[in-house]
């Protein structure tokens, strides 16, 4: 007899619903899985098989053949455990096909027959939503995951005998509850974001927090150059705080993200908040990038639709960052395996640290010792076209000022996020209609139709552009960074005093040292 | 007057005998002419006529000129434009002559200063501040504009920069080095070291090919003061080689003249040191030309135009906030938010940052400040 049960998998960030097939028929014993199974997906039939067992259901010496469809996919991971014996159950005529309609069933299973949490559940549950199925079957510790998607109900089993009982008819259920729904929503009004980071505990260093919430506006890749214990780590840790909150949709793809990397534990851990990733800086390209022979997601991932920071931004291996390039450009990563080709989002907004030299004190000459030519050779670590993509370059103020200028009262984050938000509101009226969503999107012809200066200002481009010899590449970096200061101000027209600003957010063409 | 067949050996023995083989020369000197000195080694004689703990340099000698052709070497060597003079010509730097320890020859590239002309060797630290940096310019200029020869020894930081300023305004500049003519060191320097070639000269007691060894550059320092008139430290700490070349000129009786410093500042500690021990205090191109020249001004005030005005006749110019900004910026580069703080306490008023960004922008662009970085604005000073 014949049976199919509704699973899914992961590929990349997508998931596909897969069908289990399962075939029972009279014959030499046998148990053969097809459909491109990975060594998990194959090991199945013996931990199904012992678990069955153990759970007091014994299989009859048959010959069972099982198909996963579409048989061009490669499956992987542990999801199919439980399919498997539902379906093994089914075509021995245990239970009725009926008792499976409009059902997702995933979950790996142990050898005592208990059922165990498997990732990328929340992508696969979603996915089988918007398919129209209405109730999925998952391990008790993922249930709250299914719950997130409104449109189905989630029950969550313990083990298979469980759900065996369940699907039978003989025990009742209900679907888990919808706290986690609940709670997702309060943490997007940021009723739960309490115990972040705050601006506010930042003194002083006004000017970093403005380049900061600058950068913030126009999601413009920030570089933040200092000396050691300047508080660049500790205001980069703080940029998640000011960005706009996630949309719920944005949240999700998120969350679908740490889904698939196996990070989402509980409700708790779901990601509602911006993300802040600081890798090390021995990070390897693949970790980074994301990579393994199933590519997980890497770090850029992680943090996509967050804060990437690179501290000691020369201490990175070059040919790890020139990694970024491409994602910097392209907001996604893609990953080519002989399995397949996997797409992982990657949207961050980069904030890179690093001494002004060697010894972190320039241009404090009484106290650099560095040599001209090891201060160059310095930032030379850092590869070109990465500094390229930083539109905003702004110093840490040394400790010896920094603690003179503090006190007061400082901004908090909620505030700073106000005009954030508003700033960004101004860019999605102006992008609109285009591909564009931030003024750090805009190329050279944007720059050119987005940030026309009027008269005077052009006069004092020109001035400038000869005054502080600027750059072709810095002049429409300043444009850029302008434009976002200028909707910050709330105004239409670039002003001097935002091309001003602009001006000293510029990297000095390397030659900051000079 | 010294054949060119001659120079040819006497290329040969310099590079036989190596870098700082200065005192084994001289004890070969009784030996005869460079051609016979060949002669005696190719016969065996100079072994047996040497004392024997010159063994192993006669060896490494012989070793050397096996297979060497003397007159190809030199006349590739002249192809190249280098060109070797030796202190028995009349062409040999006048100045040089009469130091002590004067280098047997030179070799040189481009053009030796003129005899009748004023020279300065503008020295100090490689690792030097943005005053020093930006004194060394100023002078550099000055000197040139005022016709006068800026010997330095084209090293990183205020030699490199006099240099460039001096021949930025068309003067000439002496590059002294410690290595080879034919080798630019440092790397860095390499745009130097063709405008040298260009419109100034280089010079070496090595001969080319040698390359640039810490035991090398002391000797040298003697040549940049021995073709001076005047010396001038622009910067230097307590304990710097540029006090080396200084120790030289005082020794062949040159003027030293220093630019004092904060005395806080270890970039200066050296130069104010000086002055507590005699040297001249100079703080304007004009105050060593006058001492050079031995009148008031020299040739330079009456070239130099509007610019013997000092600051404060400059100032009555900045008006309102830049005017109040320029008096609270120092020439130490100092943050944007200190600069708040300070205009802040001076003046009892608050400022935006962006605000405080355009206005300092405007001296910038007026040229009365300068930034370092993205937020670092330093005063600048007219001398």
């Amino acid at each position: 007899m014949l049976s199919t049960i509704t699973s899914g998998a992961v590929y990349g960030v997508r998931s596909h619903l897969i069908e289990v097939e399962v075939d029972v028929s009279q014959g030499l014993p046998c148990f053969q899985i097809v459909g491109l199974p990975g060594s998990e997906v194959r090991e199945a039939r013996d931990r199904v098989k012992v678990a069955l067992k153990n759970v007091g259901i014994k299989l009859p010496p048959v010959c069972i053949n099982i198909n996963l469809s579409p048989a061009d996919l490669p499956k992987n991971g542990t999801m199919f455990d439980l399919p498997v014996a539902v379906g093994i159950l089914i075509a021995l005529g245990e239970l009725s096909q009926e008792s499976v309609q409009d059902t997702l069933l995933l979950g790996e299973m142990g050898l005592s027959g208990e059922l165990k949490p498997v990732k990328g559940v929340l992508p696969i549950v979603r996915e089988a939503a918007k398919q129209g199925i209405k109730r999925c079957l998952l391990p008790e510790k993922n249930a709250w995951e299914g719950a997130l998607t409104k449109e189905m109900e989630s029950v969550g089993m313990s083990d298979v005998k469980e759900a065996v009982d369940y699907l039978a008819g003989k025990i009742k259920k209900k679907g888990a509850g919808r706290e986690g729904a609940d709670r997702l929503s309060k943490m997007l009004t940021g009723e739960e974001v309490s115990g972040q980071p705050d601006f506010a505990e930042i003194n002083g260093q006004q000017g970093l927090k403005r380049a900061a919430e600058v950068a913030a506006a126009g999601f413009h890749n920030l570089l933040i150059i200092g000396a050691p214990g300047s508080g660049k780590t500790m205001l980069a840790r703080r940029i998640p705080s000011i960005l706009p909150p996630l949309s719920l949709e944005e949240g999700l793809e998120v969350s679908t993200i740490y889904s698939i990397s196996g990070l989402l534990q509980s409700a708790d851990s779901l990601k509602m908040t911006r993300p802040f990733l600081n890798p090390h800086h021995t990070i390897t390209g693949r970790a980074l990038a994301g990579g393994g022979r199933i590519p997980a997601p890497g770090v850029i991932s992680l943090a996509h639709r967050g804060v990437l920071f690179l501290d000691e931004l020369p201490e990175f291996k070059r040919e790890t960052l020139d990694i970024l390039r491409q994602p910097l450009e392209d907001k996604q990563v893609q990953i080519a395996r002989s399995s397949g080709s996997y797409v992982y989002p990657a949207d961050f907004m980069l904030v890179g640290a690093m001494n002004p030299c060697p010894c972190g004190f320039y241009p404090d000459r009484n106290r650099c010792r560095c040599t001209p030519y090891e201060v160059r050779r310095y930032l030379n670590r850092v590869s070109g076209p990465i500094l390229d993509r930083m539109d905003i370059c702004v110093e840490a103020l040394p400790m010896q000022f920094a603690q003179i200028a503090a006190g007061g009262q400082e901004e908090t984050s909620a505030r700073v996020r106000e005009r954030v938000m508003a700033a960004r509101e101004r860019q999605s009226v102006r992008f609109a209609g285009t591909d564009l969503h931030f003024n750090a999107d805009m190329g050279a012809g944007e720059v050119e139709r987005f940030c026309v200066l009027g008269k005077q200002e052009r006069a004092y481009m020109e001035k400038m552009f000869t005054a502080m010899q600027l750059s072709a590449r810095a002049y429409h970096r300043i444009l850029k960074v302008a434009r976002t200061i200028a909707d910050l101000d709330g105004s239409e027209q670039i002003g001097k005093l935002h091309l001003a600003e602009a001006i000293c957010y510029r990297q000095s063409d390397r030659k900051f040292w000079n | 007057m010294v054949e060119e067949r001659e120079k040819a050996y006497l290329h040969w023995l310099y590079q036989a005998a190596g870098p700082g083989s200065r005192g084994f020369l001289r004890l070969l000197a009784p030996f005869g002419t460079a051609q016979e000195i060949y002669g005696q080694l190719g016969s065996g004689k100079l072994k047996e006529r040497i004392a024997p703990r010159y063994a192993q340099k006669v060896a490494q000698m012989t070793a050397f000129s096996n297979g060497y052709d003397v007159e190809e070497a030199y006349a590739k060597m002249r192809e190249r434009g280098i060109c070797l003079v030796t202190e028995k010509e009349t062409q040999f730097p006048e100045r040089l002559k009469k130091i002590p320890d004067k280098p047997f020859a030179l070799y040189y590239a481009g053009q030796l200063p003129q005899e009748d002309k004023k020279a300065v060797a503008l020295i100090g630290a490689r690792d030097c501040s943005e005053y020093g940096r930006y004194m060394a310019g100023e002078f550099g200029a000055a000197f040139a504009k005022a016709g006068i020869q800026v010997i330095s020894g084209m090293a990183r930081g205020i030699d490199g920069i006099g240099q460039t300023a001096a021949l930025k305004e068309g003067g000439y500049s002496l590059g002294v080095l410690g290595c080879g003519v034919d080798i630019c060191y440092p790397r860095e320097n390499q745009a130097l070291y063709e405008a040298l070639l260009a419109g100034g000269g280089v010079c070496s007691e090595y001969p080319p090919g040698i390359e640039p060894r810490a035991i090398l550059f002391p000797p040298r320092n003697r040549i940049i003061s021995g073709f001076c008139d005047a010396l001038l430290v622009v910067e230097a700490r307590e304990k710097s080689g540029t006090l080396i070349t200084v120790d030289m000129a005082l020794e062949q009786g040159r003027e030293v003249y220093a630019l004092p410093g904060r005395v806080t500042d270890p970039l200066s500690g050296g130069c104010n040191r000086l002055i507590r021990q005699g040297a001249g205090l100079v703080s304007t191109p004009a105050e060593l030309l006058e001492e050079l020249f031995g009148k008031p001004g020299g040739a330079f005030l009456e070239k130099s135009g509007g610019r013997e005005k000092g600051q404060q006749g400059r100032l009555v110019f900045l008006e309102g906030m830049q005017g109040e900004l320029f008096e609270i910026l120092d020439t130490n580069p100092l943050p944007a938010e200190e600069l708040q703080r300070r205009y802040e306490e001076k003046y009892g008023k608050r400022t935006e940052l962006p605000i405080l960004f355009q206005e300092l922008l405007e001296l910038c662009a007026g040229g009365y400040a300068g930034q370092i970085g993205g937020s670092y604005f330093m005063r600048i000073l007219k001398i």
